[in-house]
This record gives structure tokens, sequence and C-alpha cells, in this order.
């Protein structure tokens, strides 16, 4: 007969058999899995996974057989010669997410087993973990979560064996396992020592991170022009410096072979190398920095910080060229606190042999631009003393000379200097403060790139100063005697508004926020605003949480000194506590239960252990007729069959002289025969 | 046979001696026991795989995940238990069967408990331990019950204590199995297996009675004494039985039972004479007599050594004869 339930429901999904729907359910999840991997396996990897879970569907729905190992072996050694093409090797990071995502596909071709289903659950479980190793903002985090409950979804469904229960039942208990695992998980979390990695990290940990980089050829920092991620965060103690003076310093490159610039390698001895020779006047501005892992070593600080940056574990040192450098690259994110003045100043006071690196320039390179210094030198004149003089008449000519600031100044050939100044006439920061530099140099001006990050913005929502990818620049240092090195933006010269202002230019956005943008422009940035302070919390509380932050937290508990055998009596602690507010909790609810009911269920207990079968729905007056039966007509079973009519009367009659207390203790007292005849 | 398993069978077999058989068990704290699956042990592996992942490529969502992984497990090993816990199992005593048909127990699982139980299995405990054991699926509602049948199969006739059986789940996760071992106190009779084609009853054998013996020899085949009805015979020799299945199928005959026969000739289901010499063959072979006679409404009795029903009819006298062949 068919229920009305049939009837009713008697879509696609409610005809399949059972079988059909749970093995379809796990291929979506694993689906869902593979599918987010997918901007990080090569796309033959996805292409094959996605024909797999095809094939498998396929197989399901029709009800065919799975197929034969053959296949499954060819599909492996297929993927196996794939991986090794695509990454010339099959070990390591990027192969070992190539090769899982392939395997956890390939492995539900064989689902026969409970142990293959189990196998799929926990490879499904580790290749949750792989997606980590690309991202770990706070969408990346909700679509592992949602995999998470699918997977324990299935798991549970799995272990429903009885008829065809629905899968929201599943997903219910699955769900509501995780609610009630969240506090293990933030506990676990909170106080699980963090450790140093057990063993060297692959080479490749570090890669495919985009970021500043030690070398610049032009075109480079283009890319990150177009960049929105973001570079870093800092919140100042006090209010913000001018956006003018927000110079983040990062690589200082002075070595150019004609077409890249590369860091300094001094050819002079340690001994005669140039100190920092840092001198600062006025306050300092105090502030706490937030950097994304870049994979280098670099510490990016406002320009210029006297002391070190401070943070647990953290220990940095100064270049020569004022930039921090950590011991160890920056791989998760990272915050530290930090002190600059921006009023400074730097480098050696009186010409130095140690100034010739920077006044080399490879020969061969740009004639048009050393024939220009030869004539800005009959101009202005020669010699330390007219050093000012040059650099305002160049800045002067950026000013004049028709020179453009763009993203797009096309190809450059190999005399870059050459055609920025007399050809192009337009580039964006790299471009200028190359030719600068190059021309600076051939007038006999020691001069240096400085890349770093220039400007931010403040986000309203929650105080924080973010500064991204496309606010890398690269701007000049020049030497000029008496006063050291001194900061030059050639850019601020052709764009004024590149510099110090908050008009940029950026790059069109996606879809969504194109959308909206043009609706409502200031929607659009109001939402970016907030989305960004949720996503910068999330660093800051769950990326950010190191052992630094770990022993913070003892300390805000009472702990003066705090180590790791310290969180470990913190977690024993909790145990001990929680196992006992669990034992107390069971006390509580067995108090909870009927009182009378608890004394009759202990009465039916001791009766049934002298051999009475008494089952569990008994009335007290039942038990004193079957009390009198077994013991006979003793004194004992009087006293007993007594005492249960006067329990009986305590409940039901109008008025009964006892109370609960007096029968408990009465039956406590009540002598049991030695030997109960069985 | 591998000496471990032997072991480990008597081992199970010396626990199971110490459960006190009851037919109604409710599952407490004391009587529930709980033990990680082969897929706990692996889940415990890939927890430690994860653990170790976050660790070297410091992943702080890493962490999350192995935690909160971790932290389902338990509170699923919590709901596992409490799956189990508080269960009411109860076993209705099961009917005779005959030796070599598996005999139904019938189980009734209760639950005051305000949420549903899933997935709970029960089955007869088999020597190969939990692994080898064959299990009857069933969900309970809440502060409801529901039954689930197993069948158990006597290795031969007798009266048997019915073996230890189990209650166990596995939901939610698998990770851990719960179970409880339960021996109920109720027997099972087993009556010996009738034998398939049994030779035609015995003839029946003068009475011995105030007439003496006669000299009336009956053919084989008119043992039964009964022939049509007769105007003129008694009411009290009329077979009702028969006449009933005779209306029943449309005949209108009547049937009456030989007066004289009836009185002289008498059924015996002998021990000593039933053609054969193996005692459970013998048994085998009287039980389907019985069951023969019984069905064509005969009156007869039943002769074994150290014991004598005399002749009589009906389901009691059925059940009488089948139990003394059951336990003889």
């Amino acid at each position: 007969m068919l229920t009305s339930e049939v009837l009713r429901r008697d879509n696609w999904a409610s005809r399949l058999p059972r079988d059909a729907r749970d093995t379809l359910f796990l291929l979506v999840v694993i689906g869902w899995i593979a599918a987010m991997q997918i901007p990080h396996v090569p796309w033959w990897c996805s292409m094959l996974a996605a024909g797999v879970l095809g094939w498998r569907t396929a197989i399901t729905l029709r009800g065919q057989p799975l197929p034969a190992w053959p296949w499954r072996l060819g599909l492996l050694l297929l993927t196996l010669g794939a991986t090794w093409l695509s990454h010339r090797t099959l070990l390591g990071r990027d192969a070992g997410v190539t090769l899982i995502v392939v395997l956890l596909a390939l492995k539900t071709l064989e689902l026969r087993a409970r142990r293959d289903a189990f196998v799929v659950f926990f490879l499904g479980f580790f290749t949750l973990l792989t997606h980590f190793f690309f991202s770990q903002s706070l969408l990346t985090a909700a679509g592992i979560l949602l995999a998470l409950l699918g997977l324990l979804t299935a798991l549970v469904n799995a272990h429903l064996p009885v008829g065809r229960p629905p899968l929201m039942r599943s997903a219910r208990i699955a769900a509501g396992m995780a609610a009630l695992g969240a506090p293990i998980m933030l506990v676990l979390f909170l106080l699980f020592p963090r450790m140093a990695p057990l063993w060297g990290l692959p080479d490749d940990a570090n890669t495919g991170r985009s970021g500043l980089s030690n070398r610049m050829q032009v075109g480079q920092i283009a890319r990150l022009v177009l960049d929105d991620g973001i570079a870093l965060r800092v919140r100042f103690d006090g209010p913000p410096p001018p956006q003018s003076q927000l110079y983040f310093r990062g690589p200082v490159l002075s070595d150019f072979n004609g077409i890249e610039w590369r860091p300094l390698r001094s050819s002079f001895p340690p001994d005669m190398a140039p100190t920092a020779n840092l001198a600062v006047r006025g306050d300092p501005v105090g502030y706490e920095l937030t950097l994304e892992p870049h994979q280098r070593r670099w510490l990016l600080t406002l320009d210029a910080a006297t002391q070190a940056p401070e943070a647990a574990g953290l220990s940095a040192s100064m270049t020569p060229e004022l930039q921090w450098v950590a011991a160890a690259p920056v791989t998760q994110l990272l915050r530290y606190r930090a002190q600059s003045f921006t009023d400074f100043r730097h480098g050696p006071l009186e010409a130095s042999v140690a100034l010739q690196d920077e006044l080399t320039l490879p020969p061969g390179y740009n004639p048009r631009t050393l024939a220009l210094a030869v004539e800005l030198r009959a101009q202005h004149g020669a010699g330390p003393q007219n050093a000012p003089a040059l650099v305002n008449a160049v800045l002067d000519r950026l000013r004049t000379g028709g020179y453009q600031y763009t993203l797009e100044p096309g190809e450059y050939g190999a005399n870059t200097a050459d055609e920025f100044w007399f050809d192009k006439r337009a580039g964006f920061c790299e471009h200028i403060a190359s030719s600068f530099v190059i021309l600076m140099r051939a007038m006999d001006i020691p001069a240096r790139l400085v890349t770093g990050y220039q400007g931010g913005e403040l986000n309203g929502v929650d105080g924080y100063w973010t500064v991204r990818q496309r606010d890398a620049h690269a701007w000049t240092e020049v030497w000029l005697q008496g006063q050291g090195w001194v900061r030059v933006d050639p850019t601020s010269a052709v764009a004024p508004g590149r510099i110090g202002a908050f008009e940029r230019l950026s790059a069109p956005g996606g879809v969504f926020t194109g959308a909206i943008g043009t609706l409502n422009p200031t929607l659009a940035a109001q939402l970016r605003e907030v989305w960004e302070a949720v996503n910068n919390r999330w660093n800051q509380w769950v990326l950010n949480y190191t052992q630094g932050q770990q022993l913070n937290l003892l300390k805000n508990l009472g702990f003066s000194s705090p180590s790791w055998a310290d969180l470990a009596y913190v977690l024993i602690g909790i145990v001990v506590l929680v196992s006992l507010a669990g034992a107390g909790w069971q006390l509580w609810e067995r108090q909870q239960h009927d009182p009378w009911l608890r004394l009759l269920q202990r009465c039916q207990r001791r009766l049934q252990a002298a051999g009475l079968d008494a089952p569990a729905a008994t009335t007290p007056r039942a038990l004193a007729t079957q009390v009198q039966r077994h013991f006979g007509d003793t004194d004992f079973s009087r006293r007993v069959t007594q005492w249960l009519i006067r329990l009986e009367a305590l409940r039901y009659a109008p008025h009964s002289p006892d109370t609960l207390a007096t029968l408990r203790r009465e039956w406590q007292q009540l002598a049991w025969p030695k030997e109960s005849p069985r | 046979m591998n000496p471990l398993r032997t072991l480990r069978q008597r081992l199970r077999r010396w626990f199971h001696e110490r459960l006190p058989r009851s037919d109604t068990l409710t599952l407490t704290q004391r009587n529930v026991y709980i033990l990680p699956t082969r897929a706990g042990w692996m889940l415990a592996v890939t927890l430690l795989v994860l653990l170790v992942g976050s660790i070297n490529y410091q992943l702080n969502l890493g962490y999350l995940l192995t935690f909160l992984l971790a932290g389902s497990a338990v509170v699923g090993m919590h709901i596992g238990h409490a799956n189990l816990r508080g269960l009411t199992l109860h076993l209705t005593p099961p009917a005779p069967v005959h030796a070599g048909q598996p005999a139904l127990l019938d189980i009734r699982l209760s639950s005051e408990r305000r949420r549903d139980r899933h997935g709970i299995g029960l089955g007869v405990i088999a020597d190969g331990g939990l692994g080898d054991t064959h299990l009857g699926w069933a969900d309970v509602p809440a502060q409801g019950s529901s039954t689930v049948q197993v069948a158990w199969t006597a290795p031969r006739r007798g009266v048997h204590a019915l073996p230890a059986l189990t209650a166990l789940t596995l939901f939610p996760l698998g990770t851990f199995r719960v179970w409880t071992v339960w021996r109920p106190a109720a027997t099972l009779l087993v009556y010996p297996a009738a034998e398939q084609h049994p030779p035609p009853l015995p003839a029946g054998q003068p009475q011995a009675g105030p007439t003496g013996p006669s000299t009336t020899t009956q053919s084989p085949g008119e043992f039964d004494g009964v022939r049509a009805y007769r105007r003129g015979d008694p009411q009290k020799t009329i077979v009702w039985k028969k006449a009933a299945q005779a209306f029943a199928t449309g005949r209108n005959e009547l049937v009456s039972r030989d007066a004289l026969s009836a009185q002289r000739q008498q059924l015996w289901l002998d021990f000593a004479q039933t053609g054969t010499h193996e005692v459970e063959a013998r048994l085998s072979r009287l039980a389907a007599w019985v069951l023969l006679a019984d069905r064509l409404g005969l009156d007869y009795g039943l002769r074994l050594p150290g014991t004598e029903l005399p002749p009589d009819q009906g389901l009691a006298h059925k059940t009488r004869c089948l139990e003394a062949l059951a336990t003889c």
C-alpha cells in the first residue's frame, strides 16, 4: 500500500533506492571538496576528478556494477604520470594536493565494503586540510565547515541502518554533534601548545603567494599595482601621520645590471661598509602592524623605526639601508608593535668610498640619458654642492616635460631610462624611479631605489589602516652632502595624486562589486569596509593566534610566568572540571526523578535480587502479593507487605500518616532474612 | 583451532557465565560497554595526521578543523553510549520448535527517553565474537517501543537455556561500538525433528479389557477405526472434527468412530516398535507419528522408556507427547 507520504513526495530523489541516494549525497560532498581545489590544481586534475565523479554518478543512477580493477589501476597510473609531468615530482605539497584530489575521486569507484566508505571519509577529512595550504580566509573556512558537515552527515547516515531515514535527520544529528563539539574545539584551540614544525618544511611550502620582490624588472610591480589583496594592516596608537609620510620600507635596491635592480651586495669588507647612522627628531608614532605572510624575511615598518619590531618569538635586525629583517621568513600572519619617527636622517653625512656602490651604472646602456646628465651638469654645475639644484632640475623636468603617470606604459626595450626620458614619457612608479636613479647616478649623485608600500586607507568600521598590494610603490633616495640619504619620490612630481591623496587608480573589481559600485558607490564602499573589518577580526583572533597569544592568555588567567607545562595543567584542569560537572549533572538528573518512584524502584530491585519476578511496572500492592507468595507467611513477609501497603497509601490515600522519609528509613532498617528462599 | 581464538572464546564464556539471567534488562552505565572500532582507530590516525600537518605547516585553521573533528568524535562517543543507555530489553518466552528449525525470539525494546534511539542491532552472540554476529536492526521511537525478531537454531532437541544475546549500536559515526551482553532467563523447548517421510502409523493394539482379546485383526489402512456414518450411530461416536472438515469442503458426510474397533483397538506409538534402532531416529519418527495422528484426530498413546502417556487426543496431549519426546 502506498502511504500518503510516498504519494506526496514523488520526486525523483525519493524514487531512488536508499543506497543510490546515499551514494549520490556522498558524491555531491566529495564534488564540493574537489571543486574548492580547482584554482590550486592543474586543469587536468579537475577534469579527471569531475569525469570520475560523473562516471560514478551515472553508475549509481543506472545501477550498473562498479568498474573492474584494471580501470582503477589504469586511471591511477595515468594520474601518477600526469602529476609527474605537471610537477616533476610525486612528493611535496603541490603534487600531494593534486594526487589526493584525484585519489579521493578514484576511491569512490571502489565503494564496496564498509571499510572503503571509511577510507573515503577519512581521505576527505584529510583533503579538507590541504585547502588551508592556499587560503585561510573566512570564506575558505565557511566552505570547509560546509564540507565537514557534509561528510559527518554522510557518516551518520551510514549508521542509520533501518528503513530510509531522511537526509535532513542525519544532517541535524551531524550539526548537533559539531555544535556540541565546538566548545571542545575552542578549548583545544586555545590551549593546545603551539609548537615549531616537527621537521623541516619542504621547500615548496612557501611558494605561490604574491608580495614585494627583492628584484625589480620593469613591469613587475604593475601586477602588484593591480592586486587588491591586503599586504598589511596598521593600527596607530594616536592619530595617523599624514598620508604623504606613510612610506613602509621594503627592500632597497642598489645594484643595477641594465635590466634588473637587485639589493646591494657590497664589494667592501664588512668593517668598511656604511652604517645606518640613523638620527631621529620629534615624537615617535607607535603602531601595531599585522603583516600578511609573504614568505620573505622583511618586516615592513613605517620610515624610520629605531627599535626592532616587537612580537613574541620575533628577532629582527636592521640593515644599513634601514630595512628591518626577521631571522626567519614570515610564513604566517604576523602581528608586531613598532615605533617610528617620520622626521629622521640617515646615512653618512660626508662623502665616503662606500657610496661608490650607489654610483655604479652598467656600461653600454641608456646613452641618451648619460648625454642628458652631461647637459644638465653643464647647466647647473657639477660637484656635491650643486646636487640639490640638479635634483630639483630633474623633478622640474618631470613636472613640466609632459611626463604622464599610467598603469599601461606598454613594453619597454633595453634602454628603459632613455625610452622613459625621451620617447614614451609615460610610466608608473618603477619606470619613473628607475629612470630617476639612473639619471642621478649619471650626474655623479649617489642614488638608490627603495621599494615598499605607500599610503593605504582607513577602514571606518574598525579603525584599521589597510595597505594593499596595489599600494606597492618604488621611490628613491639620493645622497646629499651634509644631509645623508634623502627620500625623493619622483612619481609625485609626475602624478601628484598618486602620493598623499586618497584618489588612486584602482583596477576594475569583480562582477559583484562592479554592479553594486555602479548602483551605489557609497554602499559598495561601506559593504567592503564591513567585510574587511570582519576579515581583519578573523585574522587577528584566529589566524594570528600563536604561542605568544597563548601565553598572554595564561598571563590573563593569572600565571605569572606561563610555560608549556602550565598549558597542560589548564587543559587537565578543564577536563577534570568538565568530568565533575558531568557527574554532578547526572546526580542532579537522578534527583529530578520522582522520589516516590525511586523508592519503589529500590524496593523492586532488592526484591528482584531476592528472586522475585517483579517487572518494572509492578504496583506496590501487586508486589505485596508476590512477596506473600514468595516468602510465605513469615514475619518478614508481613512487614514487607505492610510497608508496601503504606507506600501505596502515601501516594494514593487522601491522608497518610507516613512521610517518604520515614518509609525510606524503615526500608533501610528492614532485617532481611539471611538465606532468602529461592 | 587457533589457540588464541580458543582462549578468547573461553574468556567470553567465562564472562557470560557471570551475568545473571533475566528476561528484562534495563541498560545502565554498568552493563553498557564501549570500545573504539577499527574505523575509530582509523579516525584517530587521521586526526593525528591532521594535527601533524597543522603543526608542520603552521595552519591555525588546520588546528580548528582537527579539533572540531575530534570534538565531534568525542560527542559522538557520548551520543552512542546514550543511544543504548536507559533502553529496556524484554524477551517474550519463545514458543517451542522442532530441532533444526530456527526459534524466533521476540525482543521488545522500550525507551523512556524523549529523543529517538537510532540503529540498534540485536543478535545472538556468535562463537566468533561480536564481529561475526548477525544482527537485526531497529530504531526505537521516543518514549515508545519497537520489536526485533532474532532467530536462533538450537543444536539439538531438549530444553535449552537461551544463548547470550547482544544489543549493539555503531550510531552515530561508527567509530565506537557500544554494546551490552544479555543472558535471558527464558528457556527454549526443542522437540525432536519430525521425520520427513515417516512410514504409516503402526497398527492398533487390542485393548486389554473385560471383553478380552479380540480375534478381529484389521488390515493396514483401516487402523483408524472410522467409517461412514450409519443411521442409528450414537451421537457421541461421530467424529465431529472430521465432520467439520467435510462440511467445509462442501460434502455432507459424517464419519463415525467404529465402536468396535474404537473399543478394541488402541493406537500406541511405542519407542520399542519404530522399526529403527538409533535413538534419535526413533524419536524423530515418533514425533512425526504424533503429528500425523494428531492431524488425523486419532486417540494415541505414547510409550517411551520410563514414561507412558495413555491414549488421548487434542492439543494439550500433543504438546505433552512432544515434550516427553524432547526431554526423554
